[in-house]
């Protein structure tokens, strides 16, 4: 069974490993080891209540438990920008008209900003290509909330994400080139190195400290405002239906949209539900026969997450010995149950 | 015998087909008649005024063949720019971008609305007939502007500024327009251009942009015009660098022209004028070009005429030896007095020595 779990710090290897298969342009998981292991400490000091909020954060990796192999991994942080600053441009409207002249026009400017301080944000999510199908990118996605869910108080009000912004064909950023190659004087790869390793001290330095008029910029930078990568188009959707919009933040290198909502208004959050947890063989005759709900188990510790067929029936979540056991749940216990979109259980 | 005086309503018909035919258009001089008649009283009304400091006073001047009557240039001074409205040009400011620990130091441009020209005195709606362009009778209507403003200083601010024409092209688009204007207005600028003459500028603070400008951001054809005079106007920018005027920092917020600026101090009609005794003299004078100005009875005149050079200790008691024609369109006479500037800097080889002499002048 594919779960998702919490990181644990004999996780070291498989994660260095799994970086090795990033390559170049992903900055936030490198193979680091000194960094990884850091990552991991970080995650136990939180999971344990003994971070600062400035640091506190999470880190999951996505384990097939047939075979021990570790194959992704996403993170948490719980409260951005509280030690290093947060920068996004907000995307601002303005308007010039005059009746005089019978003129009227909208443009928008980008205004940099910290709007988005002390959110809680999802990251750092890296999928080994063997593992692309059969919806794992979902779980993997999806299993940060059924975390947030389990662990609201640990939480502030709202959450976001960063999508990486739209490249052209040569794998550079339009928006970089029309507008932070001017300020910045260094190569995207290195700025977004240097700012995503908390080296974030030169942005303040070098960026535009005045609104940068959209509508002014050469029209390939403008499209980009907001754009997201095709590679991420997939991701950006599961965010979507998990409640999360855009809401005119955009990154300051590539102008990638950022996402963002209320946690109480996660999907996940609104729609799971704690369930007994019964142990046996999923019945065909059931209710929810051919469909398959998000199940987490109810420990920070050892939180696990991964789908399992069925959905909760007569107040009990049915999982058979493989799934408990990949679950770490044993009878009786609670666990965590976001069913189907489609809501089956007014059928039932 | 060409020579500057103050418009008439008089000149009414040629000073509108003069406003009519002059391309770049001139936004002093409204093309509708009655608003142009209105424009010329308001001089009148001006020269004649008391003034002791520089308000809503306009200044036409036009430049007369003493043989024909007939006009062959005007250009104007503006007293108080933006007197009750303000005066808008972009600001170039530098502001600098480091970063010790990237080894980045950077300065870049970005271009604020600014009002601080507001109030300064400006020179405008220079024009001359095409047939005169080569010579120096387009430096005398240009110049004898400030010839005036050396005689009535009151009447001006220490320092004035001349806006200049940006680049266009054969079709009349500026590229600078098209990056930045355009965008705001959502119009051609030839029809923002009509459009603004006239009115109110209040447009201005509506519609223009109230965030700077990034210059590195804009497109490269409008990085290029920033501050360049249109080739039309580049008669007009040498005459005023010849004048003393010096690009400033300020461009025009449609087609970023130059604004050129001067101390009134040291343009060459002041820093290099003296007043000389008229004498009366038969023949041709021998020396070189200068800018002869008088104010008989409050009636402003201004011709060329050659002079004697002379050295600066036999100032005090300096002659004018002047032509029956020169005397003529002045409306002077043996031993009245007459302000005199030199056409030409003297000593134009390099620019540190054209700073020396201008300073020793003082």
């Amino acid at each position: 069974m594919i779960v998702v779990r919490v990181v644990q710090t004999g996780d070291i290897d498989a994660l260095v490993a799994l970086a090795e298969e990033t390559g170049p342009g992903l900055t936030t998981f490198k193979p680091d080891r000194d960094a990884l292991m850091a990552r991991i400490a970080r995650t136990r000091r939180t999971l344990a209540g003994e971070a600062a909020p400035h640091e506190a954060g999470y880190l999951f990796v996505m384990e097939d438990t047939a075979t021990g192999d570790v194959a992704g991994v996403c993170g948490i942080e719980t409260a951005v920008g509280l030690q290093q600053p947060f920068y996004n441009y907000r995307v601002s409207t303005v308007v010039h008209a005059s009746q005089d002249l019978g003129i009227w026009t909208r443009m928008s400017a980008l205004n940099i900003s910290h709007d988005l301080t002390g959110y809680a944000e999802v990251c750092s999510l890296f999928l080994s290509p063997r593992y692309r199908t059969g919806g794992v990118g979902g779980l993997l996605s999806r299993s940060r909330f059924m975390f947030i869910a389990q662990f609201r108080e640990r939480f502030p009000e709202r959450i976001c994400a960063e999508l990486r912004g739209h490249f052209d064909a040569e794998g550079t950023s339009p928006f970089w080139r029309a507008v932070g190659s001017h300020f910045y004087q260094i190569d995207f790869n290195a700025a977004d190195y240097l700012s995503s390793h908390g080296r974030k001290s030169f942005l303040a330095e070098l960026m535009p400290r005045h609104p940068v008029y959209v509508e002014l910029l050469p029209d390939e930078a403008q499209a980009c405002v907001g754009l997201t990568h095709a590679d991420t188009i997939p991701a950006r959707r599961m965010l979507e239906a998990e409640g999360l919009r855009y809401e005119n933040h955009v990154d300051i290198f590539d102008a990638g949209p950022v996402l963002e909502c209320h946690i109480a208004d996660l999907r996940t959050v609104r729609e799971s539900v704690v369930a007994p947890v019964e142990i046996g063989a999923h019945a065909s005759h059931d209710a929810g026969a051919g469909m398959r709900s998000l199940v987490s188990n109810t420990s920070p510790d050892d939180f696990r997450v991964g789908f399992a067929a069925g959905v909760v029936h007569d107040g009990v979540f049915t999982l058979d010995k493989q799934e408990a056991a990949a679950l770490n749940v044993a009878a009786g216990d609670a666990v965590r149950v976001l069913g189907p979109a489609q809501k089956p259980r007014q059928a039932g | 015998m060409l020579f500057v005086r103050p418009a008439r309503l008089a000149d009414l018909d040629a000073i509108a087909h003069m406003a009519r035919t002059a391309r770049p258009v001139l936004h002093s001089l409204p093309h509708d008649r009655a608003a142009l008649e209105a424009r010329i009283a308001l001089s009148e009304d001006s020269f004649r005024a008391e003034v002791d400091y520089p308000g809503e006073e306009f200044y036409l001047f036009v430049l007369e063949d003493a043989a024909s009557g007939r006009l062959a240039g005007t250009s104007s001074l503006v007293a108080s720019a933006g007197y009750s409205e303000p005066f808008y040009a972009f600001r170039n400011d530098a502001l600098i971008h480091a970063s010790r620990e990237l080894h980045v130091n950077r300065k870049i441009h970005a271009l604020q609305m600014s009002h601080e020209l507001t109030g300064k005195s400006r020179l405008a709606g220079f024009y001359i007939d095409p047939s005169l362009r080569g010579d120096d009778a387009a430096h005398l209507i240009s110049r004898a502007r400030m010839m005036y403003v050396a005689m009535n200083r009151r009447r001006f601010t220490p320092e004035v500024f001349s806006l200049l024409l940006g680049v266009t092209d054969e079709a009349g688009v500026s590229p600078f327009w098209e990056a930045v204007g355009r965008k705001f207005f959502g119009r051609d600028f030839k029809d923002i251009e009509m459009a603004s003459g006239g009115r109110s500028r209040t447009f201005i603070a509506e519609v223009m942009p109230a965030y700077p400008i990034y210059v590195p951001l804009l497109p490269e054809a409008a990085q290029r015009v920033l501050g360049e005079p249109d080739p039309s106007a580049l008669l007009a920018y040498e005459i005023h660098l010849e004048e003393g005027f010096e690009p400033d920092r300020y461009v025009d917020i449609f087609d970023a022209g130059p604004v050129l600026t001067a101390q009134v101090d040291r343009t060459t009609s002041v820093a290099a004028g003296e007043g000389r005794t008229v004498r009366e003299l038969a023949g041709a004078g021998t020396g070189a070009s200068h800018m002869v100005a008088s104010q008989r009875a409050g009636e402003f005149r201004c011709v060329l005429a050659t002079l004697p050079e002379h050295p600066e200790r036999h100032r005090a008691h300096a002659e004018a030896p002047l032509d029956a024609a020169a005397r003529a369109a002045l409306g002077v006479h043996g031993g009245d007095t007459v302000r005199c500037a030199p056409l030409w800097r003297e000593t134009p080889e390099t620019e540190d020595s054209t700073m020396g002499s201008t300073g020793d002048a003082q």
